[in-house]
């Protein structure tokens, strides 16, 4: 069983007791790991009617065969049904728990149940203890890891959630190894819902491999392709994440107050090159990573991680704020407080714009830099204006009667990509299986970077083949499970062949690419038996009806239905978005 | 399309390092990846010859000199010297830059001489001719082409990635349609990735120059899967030398010449992009 550990502990939190989970080679071949797996043991355990926060909803925490093994591999997959979106989802981190985790000989954990009281796991080469966290109920999430450390070594490696996953903010993310988040879809909120702080991990044990010498060979060429790609071997490492400001501002699709408009005039002062010149202290890796796009920072005030440039817009260009510092000290304290930032400043821009059309009663102006730290508090603690923020965009406007001005796909936010300029990137976030999301298949490289090959970014033709293609090679990557920035310079043979040499298997580019579309079908089935079709595969009436006025993405809006019809038939799915019977048995769902 | 040989790519790409910036540190990872990845050659200047020449001795990875690089205005007898110096060190291929502004003058006696001299100063090493397209006609181009072969050169070339544009396919074109099938094509500059390669190759290079062959060989396993959709047109404006033809970089004359060829392009209605 190399690449395993061979052990996944499914844990109660309501009686306190333990089982091993048996995994057969045939599922781990058909599912690889982590967001695979996943979902894979979450549809076999519930149904998809069951209420996000219930106890008996599982939350599984899982790594992957290549955990540990590979540069950036050091990821962790959190599944569950999303209580933002209802979908199945999955939230991954980076950092380097996932490597301690596996480490103490797991490849994970299944929780389920609710404790009494708060409590936190604390996994070891010697199992799992549940431990009362009673003391550290209401701590943010670096009081809670600092706590965490001193009492056991500063080799143990948490993730915890914070007030927000604490108050079941839908949009609480877990918070690890200090600034590393699983943000997306709410995964924090049912940490909450379990009572459970946090999860400790301190691992010392080998990974067995299958081929070392073969894996040391490998790592080599994976070393070059790295350094010689213009992304990751300069861009990420020199600006991080924000590189992307000037870039998407440049091409007229950086969302503007609310998605409104595509050219964020203050775009420069938000910007990667700004975030170096004025807060960067030194670049940060997670798992033996040699690109390190984290920016470690500092404000005047304060000092983290970030922003990263989804933060960087969410609190910036998002909102009309050109104010660097209040940006990033919005990002410290999300992390502080467990939320996931795009969903946070993507929901308040929607009151902004409310406000702006009359239909939200308390005063949010476009450029307001000095409410962004109330707000956030007040959202993470459901105070005041916050309980109404801590909807979430889709909830906040339709409780409002202007559903229209949420920017959101399936209840998740949309991104920092205008999708007006990229048709791919549209498809994609349309029919994401966790909702408004770029990292299911990220068309921005090909439309924008040129990468691996350029594709004309304002032609659906070809889109709807090309974004199952990178949805499925995502899904194989994120069972890998792996860093997706790899994917900037590592093809899909050089996937396999890391796969192969750490399990000994004989897979093919051919089956591992048909592991990433069983895990995508996978996906939409659970969310078609949750009532999810075509009408949620949906984007904004704002993208497919109004124009850009300004940039080079103006007077477009995106050709959807077309890309759909062709996108469905592609993979075997009806009109409606549902999985045929046969494409169902050919997969061996 | 789907059943590229990836062998026979590597075996096309000089894998290329000419940055002055650039230090042995470079060299050697240059090498490595030659070997590596069986690229043809490593394309570098003079001064790395023979270092790279001891680090790819026992392989089958060619060392590749440019001369008179980047600009192509040393005196023939210095192209000569330093041609002979790079065979010396271990060079078994040559890429010479032209006299550009001789060829614009229409010297071509000279243009050729030169060129002889540096064949000579070469054998039995190859001679790649790098005509630097950017700063010639169409006519311009067709004609250094063939003074090219008239002088005994084994290759003609584009660019040296260095001049106001890179490789143009219907550049690359022109220089396979005037050359024939019995010499190289080399297009070098620009080429960033698998597409840009794809559509060199079939404009005619039988020889890429690039820094991203590594990127290239990579993306190839991608190229199986949706070949139709990888390769669905581009906007044209976005391949097209002319939206690199700016006053600061081209000589007037070059200049109004792009500029004319982009205002009768029949893709300027349907697109009009480059004036967005």
């Amino acid at each position: 069983m190399n690449g395993w550990m061979g052990k996944i502990i499914k844990i109660d939190l309501s009686s306190g007791k333990q089982e091993s989970v048996e995994i057969s080679d045939e599922l781990r071949r058909k599912y690889l790991g982590g967001r695979g797996l996943g979902v894979k043991l979450y549809s076999d355990m519930c149904s998809a009617d069951i209420d996000p926060f219930s106890a008996e909803n599982p939350l599984i925490f899982l790594t992957g065969p290549l955990t540990g093994l590979i540069p950036t591999a050091g990821r962790y997959q959190v599944i569950s049904r999303s209580p933002q979106t209802g979908t199945i989802c999955d939230a991954s981190s980076g950092g380097v728990f996932g490597n301690q985790l596996k480490k103490t000989g797991l490849d994970g954990f299944i929780v389920i149940g609710k404790a009494e009281k708060p409590v936190y796991l604390l996994i070891t080469d010697n199992g799992i203890e549940i431990k009362d966290a009673s003391h550290l109920w209401g701590k943010n999430t670096q009081q809670t890891r600092d706590a965490l450390i001193e009492v056991y070594s500063a080799k143990a490696s948490v993730a915890s959630i914070g007030p927000a996953g604490e108050n079941q903010v839908i949009f609480s993310a877990i918070m690890n190894d200090k600034d590393r988040a699983a943000g997306r879809g709410g995964m924090g909120a049912i940490m909450g819902s379990k009572n459970l702080k946090a999860v400790v991990a301190i691992g010392s044990k080998e990974i067995p491999v299958a081929d070392p010498e073969g894996l040391k060979k490998l790592l080599l060429k994976v070393d070059r392709l790295i350094d010689k790609n213009p992304v990751t071997g300069k861009s990420l490492q020199l600006l991080g994440t924000s590189v992307l400001v000037n870039i998407i501002n440049a091409h007229g699709m950086y969302p503007t107050e609310n998605f409104q408009r595509g050219v964020f005039n203050d775009a420069e002062g938000t910007s990667g090159e700004k975030i170096v010149e004025v807060l960067l202290q030194k670049r940060s890796a997670c798992f033996k990573c040699p690109i390190a796009c984290g920016r470690s920072t500092k404000t005047e005030n304060k000092e983290g991680e970030g922003p990263e440039y989804e933060t960087v817009w969410a609190f910036g260009a998002q909102l009309g704020i050109n104010d660097l510092t209040k940006i990033t000290e919005a990002n410290y304290l999300c992390n502080e407080l467990g939320l996931d930032t795009i969903t946070t400043g993507s929901t308040i821009g929607c009151a902004m714009e409310l406000y702006e059309k009359g239909a939200f009663p308390q005063e949010l102006k476009w450029g307001n830099a000095d409410v962004l730290e109330s707000l956030v508090e007040d959202i993470a603690y459901k105070r005041g204006i916050g309980a109404e923020l801590a909807l979430g965009s889709k909830k906040l406007a339709e409780k409002y009667g202007r559903p229209e001005l949420a920017m959101q796909v399936k209840g998740l936010e949309i991104p920092a990509y205008d999708p007006r300029g990229v048709q791919g990137q549209a498809l994609a976030y349309a029919t994401s299986n966790r909702g408004g999301c770029h990292m299911r298949a990220y068309v921005i490289a090909p439309e924008i970077l040129g990468l691996p090959m350029n594709l004309d970014r304002y032609s659906p033709d070809g889109k709807a083949e090309i974004v199952a293609l990178l949805q499925d090679i995502s899904a194989a990557v994120d069972s890998m499970v792996l860093c997706r920035f790899l994917q900037f310079a590592l093809s899909i043979s050089t996937f396999t062949e890391m796969v192969n040499v750490v399990t000994g298997w004989d897979y093919t580019d051919d089956e591992l690419l048909e592991v990433g579309k069983r895990i995508y079908t996978l996906e939409r089935e659970f969310n078609s038996k949750a009532g999810f079709t075509r009408k949620d595969d949906m984007l904004p009436s704002r993208f497919l009806e109004e124009e850009l006025e300004e940039g080079s993405s103006r007077n477009r809006v995106v050709q959807l239905d077309k890309m759909l019809d062709e996108y469905y038939a592609i993979r075997g799915w009806d009109k409606n978005g549902v999985p045929t019977d046969e494409t169902i048995k050919e997969l061996g769902l | 399309m789907e059943n590229l040989d990836i062998n026979k790519i590597a075996k096309m790409i000089d894998h290329t390092e000419l940055k002055s910036s650039s230090g042995q540190k470079k060299i050697l990872n240059l090498c490595d990846e030659a070997k590596m990845f069986g690229f043809v050659s490593v394309c570098i200047n003079p001064h790395y010859v023979k270092f790279a020449y001891e680090q790819l001795k026992d392989s089958d990875v060619l060392v590749c000199s440019v001369i008179g690089f980047p600009l192509g205005m040393n005196t023939s007898r210095l192209k000569a010297l330093e041609a002979k110096q790079a065979v010396t060190d271990g060079a078994k291929e040559i890429d010479m830059v032209i006299n550009v502004g001789a060829m614009r003058d229409k010297k071509y006696h000279f243009v050729k001489d030169d060129i002889t001299q540096v064949v000579e100063a070469s054998n039995p090493a190859h001679v790649k001719v790098i005509l630097e397209t950017c700063y010639l006609t169409d006519e311009e181009i067709v004609k250094a082409c063939q003074l090219s072969v008239e002088a005994g050169a084994h290759f003609v070339k584009t660019s040296t990635g260095f001049g106001a544009f890179g490789a143009f396919e219907d550049h690359v074109r022109l220089m396979r349609e005037t050359v024939g099938p019995d010499i190289g094509v080399k297009a070098a500059g620009g080429i960033s990735n698998l597409k840009d390669a794809l559509r060199m190759i079939k404009a005619g290079a039988n020889r890429l120059g690039t820094s991203a062959g590594v990127a290239i060989l990579e993306a190839i396993s991608l190229l199986k899967f949706a070949p139709k959709a990888w390769m669905e047109p581009e906007i044209p404006c976005h391949i097209c030398p002319v939206r690199s033809a700016n006053i600061s970089k081209l000589p007037k004359g070059v200049y109004a010449y792009y500029k004319k060829k982009c205002l009768t392009c029949e893709y300027r209605d349907k697109y009009n992009r480059f004036y967005e």
